[in-house]
């Protein structure tokens, strides 16, 4: 019975073959490690994500008077309210550490390269998406921090020369940050998440058209391939079992460790808070903005300008690699600086965290930590490209197939 | 693929098969908060009991309460009303017959929910009807003293919320969720 | 070697947490906070019933006579462990009935013609201050005992606070002693009679001391009200005002850890098992 109707719908639509071909018989490097675990690991957050937030949408209130009130609603009154936006909000968190560990994967073993560029670009661009969506969403519990971070993110708009102040104000629906505003952002936070869907079915497609790379970075032969099901399958289960625990760590026993007390604060659009931060993951790019303060007037223009190369000089990642070898385990220099890169952005973040006119180790202030680490960020990207250009690393052998 | 045990493979594999199965059970608990978040939330369900003051209703006075978002009739009955009401609890011709003394919990008060069982309409007052007591103005279904159907098209008598006397001048509609 | 790399990949994550919390106590300045024990924090800690009655009587006693606590209700204290009879008598001694919130009596209008500001809502303060729990505790006993205050007025008897006299202030007030002009100013608002709070950054501010006498509260269970008493079982309530899921929040996050450490290892044995076919 069973049998037929399927036969019946693949005459229509390949449901069986895709399948078959895409999932479970699509070949796979049998080598992958557990670095590789982290796209499905992001996957996965991305539908806790998307039901966690369809749910607290149903009672949830984007209006500037009413938003604060609606999330203790859902905290106190809504049965498993506390679980929902709990989870939301630590899910926030646990998407950019899978989704960071993931870029960071690609950059080691070289999965930007080609022929993967365009599988590569699409991540970029969901990774900016995600950004975007993630701001917006932490302006909805209308907190002094969702308040006061939507105020000055907005206002990086200002900077673009001559369109700059008319953009923000078209931005805002208003004179400053408002009603409008949240109504808008919470439309964009509602539909971003379905654009992210489909991004990340044609990264997937893009996947599937050039195969995975792998820790080697060579290209397999079929003999060095394994089925998708089971063996694929079982092992993102597995990793998606370990990473839940570390998440349900979070959501039941610290989940306020990522917010910050002030978002407990109904916005008060007269009055900013002493310090006032973004969340972790925006903590690198905000250093880099603030490093910029040594221009006098282009300090403004030029920081935007640098927080936006700093995300943009991924898409031109795979150009400025000119490495015969994909993967950094056969690169000694490549994979030094690959560390040292690491470090910097820990330290980028540590230096968003600070307030900007903290001093540190003593009498060091930290505007000047921040600007090496912004140095050593950009160095990263011109160095790879100099020493793989002008052959300066010497690759060791790689072998021929696994 | 060569290296795959036959035997093994072929095996009714009691490890997966449990997992799966405590996999299953994971899901479906994963989706209970879910489900349950659409119930009613505590505010709402705070919201299920309405209490009236009674000290200030006059006998032959009616008000109208809100009660879990529905109007409800608070009758001070006369004695007059009383009495017609208990003088037909015997008529046969009643549609859906009950004693007066059944939904009058105490004779004085009469307690309704106003949502006639024609189409939902909310009645008229006290003495808008024949027989005394209420015409529901949708349809023209029309309510004795004791709030039974008497002529017109609705099936059923207004229905009597659940209520309880708290004490002698506190009236408490509906039943304690929270 | 596999399980090894995941463990690196957990550490990975854990990393970003000393480094955020190193950093959050390093950027308060002023005294440390008092370090109090909480028997609700850590995964298996639960409200102390008799502790939240007693607070919950400081906080409608006290606090209400100025804040509100405008997400908590009256019939709601039934949880912590109140009877109806006890929420009806707490709720007429601040002269509202058990269906209301727990609103100040005093109007804002009022409240900031006398001091300035709205007093804040107090149903999420133990969540919206930096420090928590002690930072608020800090906050009801980091105010100057008589004695001090007597001191300090001994130190400005001749109009000039002295060298000696600025080095003991310091240690009155948990203050620098390498800026003697600023305690001097400190010292003349102390006189002057504005709040000094050693624990509120800045020091000063528009809330006289909310608990200033031993025994200011009579609990009905016969415990001693002694400041540090009070301010620990207000502070107790208020952090269960904050959020009176957390104990359904505990309970449920146990079963669910214990529900995943299970399943995980059961994955991690079907993939063993499945790759077994590869490795061999």
């Amino acid at each position: 019975m069973f049998k037929s109707i399927m036969a019946w719908v693949d005459e229509r639509l390949p449901i069986t073959e895709v399948i078959k071909s895409q999932a479970i018989e699509y070949p796979t490097p049998k080598n992958l490690n557990y670095w590789w675990n982290f796209g499905s690991l992001a996957l996965m957050v991305l539908i806790i994500q998307l039901v966690s937030g369809i749910f607290l949408a149903m009672h949830y209130k984007p209006d500037a008077k009413l938003a604060f009130d609606a999330v203790e609603h859902i905290m106190r009154d809504v049965n498993w309210g506390w679980l929902l936006r709990y989870m939301h909000a630590t899910g926030a968190t646990f998407f950019f550490i899978a989704v960071y560990i993931h870029i960071l994967r690609g950059m080691y073993y070289g999965s930007h390269r080609s022929p993967r560029e365009i599988l590569w670009w699409i991540g970029v661009i969901i990774f900016f998406l995600l950004m975007a969506t993630a701001f917006m969403g932490y302006v909805l519990p209308w907190g002094q921090m969702s308040f006061w971070g939507a105020a000055v993110i907005t206002n990086l708009m200002s900077a673009i020369p001559v369109i700059g102040e008319d953009l923000v104000v078209w931005v805002w629906g208003g004179f400053s940050v408002g009603d409008p505003t949240l109504n808008r952002f919470f439309a964009l936070h509602f539909l971003l998440p379905f654009v992210v869907i489909g991004a990340v079915g044609v990264h997937v497609w893009a996947l599937h058209a050039v195969h995975s790379n792998n820790p080697e970075g060579i290209d397999l032969e079929h003999k060095d391939t394994i089925p998708f099901h089971p063996y694929y399958t079982i092992k993102d289960l597995y990793g998606m079992g370990v990473f839940l625990i570390l998440f349900c760590v979070f959501v039941f026993f610290a989940p306020n460790f990522f917010l910050e007390p002030d978002n407990y604060i109904q916005a008060d659009p007269m009055k900013t808070p002493a310090h006032i931060v973004p969340e972790w993951y925006f903590l690198p790019f905000y250093a880099i903005l603030r490093s910029i303060d040594f221009l006098g007037q282009m300090s403004k223009l030029v920081g935007v300008i640098a927080m936006g190369a700093a995300i943009a000089i991924l898409f031109v990642l795979p150009f400025l690699d000119r490495s015969p070898v994909r993967s950094f385990r056969y690169r000694p220099i490549s994979s030094k600086l690959f560390w040292i890169f690491v470090v910097d952005c820990f330290v980028l973040g540590w230096v968003g965290y600070n307030p900007a006119d903290a001093v540190v180790l003593g009498s060091l202030p930290i505007v000047y930590v921040g600007r090496a680490a912004t140095a050593v960020y950009f160095s990263y990207f011109f160095l790879l490209w100099f020493i793989t250009v002008f052959k300066i690393e010497r690759p060791l052998p790689v072998p021929k197939s696994l | 693929m060569s290296m795959v045990d036959q035997h093994e493979e072929n095996r009714r594999d009691f490890l997966i098969m449990a997992t799966s199965a405590v996999g299953a059970v994971g899901v479906a608990g994963a989706a209970w908060p879910f489900i349950r978040s659409w119930s009613p939330s505590a505010d709402v369900l705070a919201q299920a009991t309405t209490e009236v003051d009674l000290s200030s209703i006059q006998a032959g006075q009616m008000v109208t309460v809100p009660w879990q978002g529905k109007p409800v009739f608070i009758l001070h009955r006369t004695t007059q009303q009383i009495e017609a009401a208990r003088k037909d609890d015997g008529d046969a011709s009643m549609r859906d017959p009950e004693k007066d003394a059944e939904r009058a919990k105490k004779a004085e008060w009469l307690v309704l929910l106003a949502s006639c069982t024609h189409l939902g309409c909310v009645p008229q007052p006290i003495g808008t009807g024949e027989y005394g007591g209420f015409l529901c103005p949708c349809h023209g279904t029309h309510y004795d003293t004791s709030g039974r159907v008497r002529k017109g098209p609705a099936p059923k008598n207004l229905a009597v919320p659940h209520h309880e006397f708290k004490n002698d001048k506190t009236l408490v509609i509906g039943k304690a969720l929270a | 070697m596999k399980l090894l790399r995941i463990i690196q990949a957990a550490l990975c994550v854990l990393l970003l947490l000393p480094f955020s919390v190193g950093v959050s106590l390093a950027s308060s300045g002023g005294p440390a906070l008092p370090q109090q024990s909480w028997g609700f924090h850590g995964p298996f800690g639960q409200f102390d019933t008799a502790a939240l009655k007693r607070g919950a009587q400081v906080v409608v006693e006290v606090c209400l006579a100025c804040h509100s606590l405008k997400y908590i209700k009256f019939d709601q204290l039934k949880q912590v462990g109140f009877t109806e009879m006890e929420v009806n008598a707490l709720a007429s001694t601040a002269g509202k009935n058990r269906k209301d919130a727990l609103l100040s009596a005093m109007d804002a209008d009022a409240a900031k013609e006398s001091f300035g500001i709205v007093p804040p809502d107090l149903s999420l303060m133990t969540k919206a201050r930096k420090g928590y729990e002690n930072y608020l505790y800090g906050i009801l006993t980091g105010y100057l005992k008589d004695e001090d205050k007597a001191a300090v007025d001994r130190a400005l008897e001749d109009d000039t606070v002295s060298d000696a006299e600025v080095k003991e202030l310091a240690m009155l007030l948990s203050m620098d002693p390498h800026h003697p002009d600023k305690i001097r100013e400190v010292a003349r608002r102390i006189k002057s009679g504005d709040n000094f709070n050693k624990f509120f950054p800045g020091n000063f501010f528009a809330m006289p001391a909310p608990l200033a006498a031993d025994g200011q509260v009579t609990y009905r269970d016969g415990t001693h009200g002694s400041i540090a008493q009070m301010s620990h079982d207000a502070v107790t309530f208020l952090a269960w005002a904050a959020e009176p899921t957390m104990a359904d929040r505990k309970s449920a996050g146990i079963k669910v850890i214990l529900y995943l450490i299970v399943l995980t290892v059961m994955l991690y044995a079907v993939k063993r098992r499945i790759w077994a076919r590869i490795h061999h």
